[in-house]
């Protein structure tokens, strides 16, 4: 069999499952770009008689949509930098130091993750007044990374765990201390845990909708998910902005992810892992 | 703090023992810190207002009711319909994103070109809120202007307008499909990480013993990324079940109670009849619940670690 | 007084006094400094120029009162605002709706604002019936300062009519027989685009009450599941069920998917209010899109339903005179004018408004102030707002899909609003 033919089952799946992921973003960009008098149409029409990009001019001239942007993407840095790092300092504890009770802390970590969080929203609002945070970036990164840091915690203990004790003994008998071990010879090779659980922590927090809504007041600290929320007035929706707002939403995700992603790149940890 | 660590090397063992100990209380303190300042206070007030007849806008005036409130939402025949939709609702959705993801993580794993792209673009769903994703499927949904039906009747299937959100039968199955696609790359993401710590030459000992591609997934890939699929499904289970956003925006439980899960129930008690205590019991069962599920699958992860 | 002469040279002691007071003035300073309002609301198009201007336009000419704005969703305005109260905290006015007075009022979260409003030189502009959407009985006191109303009236496609040689409806029984005409399922054409959806209470209570039916009596009784409110309910249920004049996707249609299914020429008929007018009128053209009142059981006793996006005063609130001078202002003629006019307007609760030709001469417009005389709003019950944000949905789905029956419905409704 030629490599191309034997390839082919797996482009054709790649095809469909990436078409089947891809296919309603694809239709939301098509309605962005209807003026909205061509939304309700029958039958439908799958390319509009008169593109245009009005919605997305709209949206970044007379929208605080830019702020909104900006707000997102330092709330989601900030969660992911204090939430990795709580999350990395936590999962190698448990899985390299000796201490008691390790299952039940790991427990109490998932126990946060069991309520609906609209039910925690009030008591949360009454600490965060009495941090002077409301509105303000660190109620949403202190939130944001407190519901993240269990999740990240487990996975990365898994990735840990994952690693041969017999790596940490070789760094230390070859003079390492505990941390340098941990920086030079666990840290690169727990990548891939690093990628993903950032990927989490960052898209966790850039959807996050009950915190967002109710620790901020004006449009200094409101995050993107809100922000599309006012587009949905008493009597008016409006589509064009929702619908190119949505669009742009997902733009500095799939370019962040795909420079972080070489972390997920095959091969590339395999063999000193195996060594 | 490396000074420590360093020194509690060249240490004799007991002293070292000791400062590991000191070691791991002190890495895990900013992760409990965040967990105990934020989440501990309003996860045992939680508690406390499900055992009180309490009134939003009216936190004040509450008064101790024991466990009426529990038996309250047992007596109301929607509760059941509600327990019963949010078994199927977690089951189906967590189990459909954990098989979808697992395709996508395997084929997303092989070399082509352009995977870095692709990988990027993979996350779209996961990258839309809620809200928005709620809407998109209201919109692909649509009776009359929605895609779906569309193509149903090009291709001669459907001839009049077939309203999935208005049929008991369809509406869950259609708000489903939503939450199936928007969590599927979550777990695509999550197994892709976890297939980078299969060592190669393990792959390559199946092929020398003649396995064909089916049994190199069955006995090399499946065992060694169970603690990843089991910890994922674990966290996913919780989120799915507790999750409502698309719900509310797409059918808000109905048509009828055709859609109404556990978290969406507990929602409308606490925000709109304005009974958060009533809510926060009902709410509380679902974690409890959950805490069982937890601690079966933490068993067989045990289980897992334990053979390793 | 502090750099009066004796101060100097003294003693080092006292200057380090002196500087403490200092560093204390500027809070002193900051009583003169404007008191601050802060004030919710929601828009509906959050693009319109209309509203910071107005702000704007208010505080320059109210040197002593800053107005803070916050803008928040509507779908979360109502969970947002509970949330900050329950938590003590919350803005100084807020935009409200009708709907969700009588819990507010009952856990006494709102200032009465009839001390106020007897005071306020404006008062007898507002068009009279309007008032009573804030009053609460028994004590009659009012919560909240009308400001931009809609009543119900029921759109039609003219040109279909002329068409099929109809008349635009005036009672219950013109409306089932235009209705039926109109309707045909094999080309996706049906007469009335019920709202069996999010919102839908609202429509569903204008041809409540246009059959006759109430909500409470004369003596603030709920009389939600009378026997005659049972038959109207009947009659509005079988629009779907047995006339199925309504299209299949009407149990879970909300406000955009009855529109739609207007602006496609899908529906022939739908029940809704200004809001809509530009929307059809900009889809359809001028000449298809015609507007009546709602239909009536009794032409002799004509009613619909009215809703108020109107404006309050938190209990708790530390700047009430400067809050109450904001939410007057806004009814005043010039600010309600201007808010009327903009996008997000609705119909002006003053008389002397609504009386010029911009307005009287828009049969949209128009047909509204006709039905304001004898509209009906919710009555100011705690129970409104769970039935109208949750419970009326559940239930007439469920009686749509004939799960549960007319009278099971409006007794379980009847339930809730007599409830605490």
């Amino acid at each position: 069999m030629s490599p191309t033919l034997r390839n082919l089952p797996h482009r054709a799946l790649l095809t469909v499952w990436l078409g089947l992921v891809i296919l309603p973003y694809v239709w939301m960009l098509v309605t962005s770009l209807k003026d909205p008098r061509e939304l309700y149409i029958f039958p439908v029409r799958y390319w509009p008689a008169h593109p245009t990009l009005a919605g997305f001019a709209q949206l970044f001239q007379s929208t605080p949509f830019p702020r909104y942007m900006l707000n997102s993407f330092v709330v989601a840095t900030g969660t992911c930098v204090i939430a990795l790092t709580a999350a990395t300092a936590a999962s190698y504890a448990l899985s390299r130091l000796p201490m008691r009770g390790k299952r039940v802390l790991l427990f109490v970590f998932l126990a946060t993750q069991l309520f609906p969080a609209i039910l925690l929203v009030i008591p949360l609002f009454v600490i965060m007044r009495s941090l002077h945070l409301l509105n303000t970036y660190g109620s949403l990164i202190l939130a944001d990374a407190a519901f993240a840091v269990p999740f990240a915690t487990w996975l990365m203990t898994g990735f840990f765990n994952a690693l041969p004790r017999e790596l940490d003994e070789a760094a230390t008998i070859d003079g390492c201390g505990r941390l340098q071990a941990f920086r030079y010879v666990l840290l690169p090779l727990v990548a891939p845990g690093f990628a993903a659980a950032g990927t989490y922590i960052f898209l966790y927090s850039w959807n996050e909708f009950i915190y967002a809504l109710t620790f901020t007041a004006d449009t200094s600290a409101r995050t993107i998910p809100v922000g599309l929320q006012t587009f949905m007035g008493e009597f008016i929706i409006r589509w064009d902005l929702l619908m190119a707002g949505g669009v742009i939403t997902a733009v500095p995700v799939i370019v962040l992810f795909m420079v972080v992603q070489r972390e997920l790149i095959a091969g590339l940890t395999a063999g000193a892992v195996k060594g | 703090m490396a000074n420590d660590a360093r020194g509690a090397l060249l240490r004799p063992p007991a002293s070292r023992a000791r400062s590991d100990r000191a070691l791991a209380y002190l890495l895990l303190a900013p992760a409990c810190a965040l967990l105990l300042g934020l989440i501990a206070y309003p996860l045992l007030r939680a508690v406390w207002l499900s055992v009180h007849d309490v009134r939003l806008l009216q936190l004040g005036t509450a008064t101790y009711v024991g466990g009426a409130q529990y038996l309250a939402s047992w007596a109301d025949p929607a509760f059941w319909i509600a327990v019963r939709q949010t078994v199927i609702w977690t089951v189906g959705v967590v189990g459909a994103q954990l098989v979808f993801g697992m395709c996508g993580a395997l084929l997303l794993n092989k070399p082509f070109r352009g995977r870095a792209f692709w990988r990027g673009v993979a996350l779209i769903p996961w990258a839309s809120s809620s809200v928005l994703v709620a809407l998109m499927w209201l919109w692909l949904l649509d009776s009359n202007y929605g895609v779906l039906n569309d193509v149903l009747r090009r291709l001669g299937l459907l001839h009049t307008a077939f309203a999935w959100l208005s049929e008991p039968r369809t509406a869950l199955p259609a708000v489903m499909l939503a939450a199936i696609w928007q969590g599927t790359p979550f777990f695509a993401v999550m197994l892709l990480a976890g297939l980078q710590a299969i060592p190669e030459d393990l792959y390559e000992a199946a092929r020398i013993d003649g396995g064909n591609a089916w049994a190199a997934f069955r006995y090399v890939t499946l065992p060694l990324l169970r603690p990843t699929i089991l910890i994922t499904t674990m966290l996913r289970t919780m989120w799915v079940a507790n999750y409502m956003d698309l719900t509310f925006v797409m059918t808000g439980g109905g048509p009828g109670v055709a859609t109404l899960t556990v978290p969406l129930y507990a929602y409308f008690a606490a925000y709109k009849r304005l009974a958060i205590g009533a809510g926060a019991a009902v709410a509380m069962q679902l974690a409890v619940v959950l805490a069982g599920a937890v601690l079966i699958y933490m068993r067989l992860l045990g289980s897992v670690e334990a053979a390793e | 007084m502090i750099r009066s002469p004796w101060v100097r040279g003294i003693r080092p002691a006292v200057l380090c006094l002196a500087l403490c007071v200092l560093l204390i003035a500027p809070a002193f300073s900051q009583a003169q400094a404007p008191t601050t309002v802060s004030y919710w609301l929601w828009l509906d198009d959050p693009t319109d120029p209309m509203f910071p201007a107005l702000i704007k336009e208010f505080n320059d000419s109210h040197p002593g009162i800053r107005v803070v704005p916050q803008v928040i969703p509507l779908d979360q305005f109502h969970d947002k605002l509970v949330t900050a109260i329950s938590a003590g905290s919350g803005p100084d006015a807020s935009r409200f709706k009708d709907w969700w007075l009588g819990e507010f009022v009952q856990a006494g979260a709102l200032e009465p604002l009839s001390p106020y409003v007897a005071r306020w030189s404006g008062r007898n502009d507002v068009i009279a019936n309007l008032w009573n959407t804030g009053r609460i009985s028994p004590t009659g006191l009012i919560y909240m300062m009308p400001h931009q109303f809609i009543t119900f009236y029921l759109y039609y496609r003219k040109d279909w009519f002329q068409q099929a040689g109809l008349q635009p409806p005036r009672t219950f029984d013109e409306f089932v027989a235009a209705a039926k005409r109109l309707t045909d399922p094999a080309h996706n054409r049906y007469g009335f685009g019920l709202r069996g959806g999010g919102g839908g209470q609202d429509q569903w209570l204008a041809f409540m009450v246009a059959g006759g039916a109430r909500i409470v009596d004369a003596l603030g009784h709920v009389v939600v599941n009378s026997p005659k409110a049972v038959a109207v309910n009947q009659w509005y249920i079988d629009l779907y069920r047995t006339q199925k004049v309504a299209p299949p996707s009407a149990p879970s249609d909300a406000y955009a998917q009855v529109l739609g299914a207007f602006e496609g020429g899908i529906t022939a008929m739908f029940a809704h209010h200004v809001g809509s007018s530009v929307l059809v009128t900009d889809k359809l053209g001028a000449t298809a899109v015609g507007v009546v009142p709602i239909p009536v059981a009794d032409p002799k006793a004509p009613a619909t339903m009215a809703t108020m996006a109107g404006n309050m005063m938190l209990r708790g609130s530390k700047n009430k005179a400067a809050a109450w001078t904001f939410v007057s202002w806004l009814t005043e003629r010039q600010a309600m004018d201007e808010w009327s006019r903009s996008r997000q307007g609705q119909l002006p609760v003053l008389t002397s408004l609504a009386a010029s030709p911009s307005y009287q001469n828009n049969v949209f417009f128009k047909t509204s102030f006709d039905e304001a005389k004898y509209a009906i709003t919710w009555p100011g019950l705690p129970g409104v707002g769970y039935v109208s944000a949750q419970l009326w949905q559940q239930l007439m789905q469920q009686a749509l899909l004939g799960q549960i029956s007319s009278q099971q419905m409006l007794d379980r409704i009847a339930t809730a609003l007599a409830s605490k």
